[in-house]
């Protein structure tokens, strides 16, 4: 099978689920968008979290925040199933239950004046369940920190160019947005002139590596958070992210071309390798006896690595958090949310599992198109040591694989000499990429957690206000955050690396209980307060249950075949896992009651 | 100039200045912006400058874009 027809269908299913699943039903019969209705950006207008963004550039915020790590190493990972069984969640999960689960979260808080879908469940599930639920997120968002400060602080500290590249773009963004916002410049012109700035910048940073230690980056990326999140969105994250949104478009693009100029090429890669694969797969701790226990059956456990390219808890969070109050008009919504989502599928199952399923046999894909074993070995592929993808670890299964295909599909045109060059070339870009989106998930996910915390406290304004105000001052909730987050990624535990780890391995299960809490939220939302009932509402109610059994079932496997297998230093991942299973037998019966309560009305 | 914006304007200023001192003198005399391994006085420096262009500007052009505030105004006819 040739890879150009993977693509062609992806592409056409991708095209087909926006127009008739998301516009035709999701936007017109289920949530009937207004483009009338005032949005809360512009009724709760404050300058600083809410104000109306541009769609394309609220697109760009949107799918940024949202990609993070996430739709690149999990199907990195995902790959010891083989290529298929990922690429195909990845296409379902994404267009039957991930974007419906992301724009329904989006459409659901813009209708509660832009709170978070936490505080939306009380509406449906009542009160104990909103403040349960803010607290188990703001939590979660902290462990996010925590992970990004690590992985962000070891990326710079191992590729300093990509740190040059950071310190030169921000500056950049924040011209665009004073160009833009402050000197009236049109915002083509003002994109042209920073565009070029960019890739000027990208290409001195090639000559200009920042040092500093990990520790030190953690100081510097912990401080940068402090600011990012608490300063006003026109200001920086909008002309940032709406700049991500080049970068994410040429990485898309390029992955669409490369099996272009490849039109005779065959996968190297099996399609399958197994259904259960070994527990590491899942998050287990590396050296640890869980990490070989074959568990891993591909359903239920697959949301548990492959999070955002198909479903995540966490594009709930940014989509009725920072999302939602910057939304311009209702009909916005469906580019940012749902094609949001769609390019995330993309991203995931073009840009990262087709090159791999292309390139996966390396000595197979250079006999196919004519490279010798010395151009592979100056392009520092040692084809005896490492003779397929998955020798190399999640990231760089990835790098390697993009760059690899890249380099083989622009050496056609250019010559296979080139070879070498092209693929270190396109490897460094694609490292910049995933860099730039983490860093953008950084303080997205502060300004969350600040959200979060805010909405938790609530209930104090009326009773001591003066208090209210310090507890939910954006300074001090910014701060709060990022100090237990960087607290957690700066020491180091023997046998174990940075001090999150010891909770980590939770993140995936907490974050899909999330995910499943926040699409029985949208679906009892539109079913109780749209009354939405009828064959339509099974396109919510089905995506919806399937979601939460699944990570019930992936919950329990957890808790049964890993958890018990884990050195006593990870009980916190343990408590969390426990915790999870609770949670979600508690918000399963809290759907039912609502339903029935829905029902009686 | 409100005393505000005076601050903002020094801090953009400083800012610039090492950023652009680390970026291109450093580099072009010594190769690198600090040293591997180490926490060195440039990688301070371009550090604080990467920091305090994210203030500066901030303070000394204000919160909200008049632009912004005008339209604001004209949609929901709520004076801000």
């Amino acid at each position: 099978m040739y890879p150009i027809l993977i693509l062609l269908v992806v592409l056409l299913l991708y095209g087909a689920a926006y127009i008739f699943y998301g516009k035709k039903l999701l936007e017109r019969r289920v949530v009937k968008a207004d483009p009338k209705r005032l949005t809360p950006a512009y009724e709760k207008f404050d300058g600083i979290d809410y104000v109306p963004a541009n769609k394309y550039v609220l697109y760009g915020h949107h799918f940024a925040s949202i990609a993070g790590a996430g739709p690149i190493v999990g199907p990195a990972v995902a790959l010891a199933w083989g290529w298929f069984l990922p690429l195909i969640w990845v296409l379902f999960g994404n267009i039957f239950i991930g974007a419906v689960h992301d724009y329904t979260s989006i459409m659901a808080s813009v209708r509660h004046g832009g709170v978070s879908i936490m505080t939306i469940s009380e509406n449906v599930m009542g009160r104990k369940a909103r403040y349960i639920f803010l607290a188990y997120v703001w939590f979660a968002l902290i462990l996010v920190l925590a992970a990004f400060f690590s992985v962000a602080s070891a990326t710079f500290a191992d590729v300093p160019t990509a740190a040059t590249v950071s310190i030169i773009y921000m500056p950049l963004a924040l011209l665009f947005g004073i160009l833009v916002y402050k000197l009236g410049f049109d915002v083509r012109q003002a994109t042209v002139i920073v565009l070029i700035l960019v890739v000027a910048g990208i290409a001195y940073s090639f000559y200009t590596p920042v040092y500093l230690t990990y520790e030190g980056w953690v100081v510097v990326l912990a401080l940068y958070s402090i600011l990012a999140a608490a300063l006003p969105v026109w200001y920086l994250l909008q002309p940032r992210d709406y700049l991500n949104a080049y970068l994410l478009w040429s990485f898309v693009i390029l992955a669409v071309i490369a099996p272009l100029l490849l039109p005779v090429v065959r996968f190297t890669g099996p399609a399958i390798i197994t259904f259960v694969a070994k527990g590491s797969v899942i998050g287990a701790p590396a050296g640890t006896p869980a990490a070989g226990l074959d568990i891993a059956w591909f359903w239920p456990v697959v949301p548990l690595t492959i999070a955002c390219g198909a479903l995540s808890g966490f594009h709930s969070v940014v989509g009725s958090g920072t999302t939602s109050k910057q939304l311009s008009s209702e009909l916005d919504a469906l580019l940012v949310g749902y094609g949001g989502m769609l390019t995330e599928g993309a991203v995931s199952s073009l840009a990262v599992i087709l090159p791999a399923a292309l390139v996966w046999n390396f000595a197979a894909v250079a006999q196919d198109v004519g490279l010798t074993t010395d151009l592979l070995l100056k392009a520092g592929l040692n084809i005896t040591a490492t003779p397929n993808i998955l020798r190399f670890a999640g990231a760089a299964r990835f790098y390697t694989a993009y760059g690899f295909a890249q380099g083989i599909a622009w050496s056609r045109l250019v010559g296979v000499e080139l070879f070498p060059q092209l693929f270190i070339g396109f490897r460094t870009f694609a490292a910049w990429a995933l860099t730039a989106f983490i860093l953008t998930t950084l303080d997205t996910a502060n300004r969350l957690a600040r959200f979060a915390w805010s909405e938790m406290f609530d209930w104090l304004k009326p009773r001591r206000p003066t208090l209210h105000k310090l507890v939910t001052n954006r300074w001090v909730a910014s701060t709060l955050a990022v100090v237990i987050g960087a607290a957690m990624a700066y020491p180091t535990i023997p046998g174990v690396g940075r001090a999150y780890l010891v909770v980590w391995p939770a993140f995936a299960g907490t974050n899909q209980l999330l995910a499943a809490l926040a699409l029985l939220t949208s679906t009892l939302w539109v079913y109780a307060m749209l009354k939405v009932r009828g064959a339509i509402s099974l396109l919510m109610m089905i995506p919806a249950l399937f979601l939460w059994l699944t990570v019930t079932l992936a919950l329990l496997v957890w808790l049964v075949f890993i958890v018990p297998n884990l050195p006593l230093i990870y009980i916190g991942t343990g408590i969390i896992v426990g915790v999870s299973v609770v949670l979600d037998i508690l918000l399963i019966y809290l759907f039912i009651r609502g339903l029935k309560s829905a029902r009686a009305l | 100039m409100k005393s505000k914006e005076a601050i903002g304007l020094a801090i953009t200023a400083t800012a610039i200045a090492l950023l652009l001192y680390e970026l291109f003198y450093v580099n072009l005399t010594k190769g690198s912006v600090g040293v591997k391994g180490t926490i060195s006085s440039d990688s301070i420096l371009i550090s604080a400058g990467f920091l305090l262009i994210l203030v500066g500007p901030w303070l000394w052009l204000g919160d909200v874009p008049v632009a912004v505030k005008k339209f604001i105004e004209a949609k929901t006819g709520r004076k801000l």
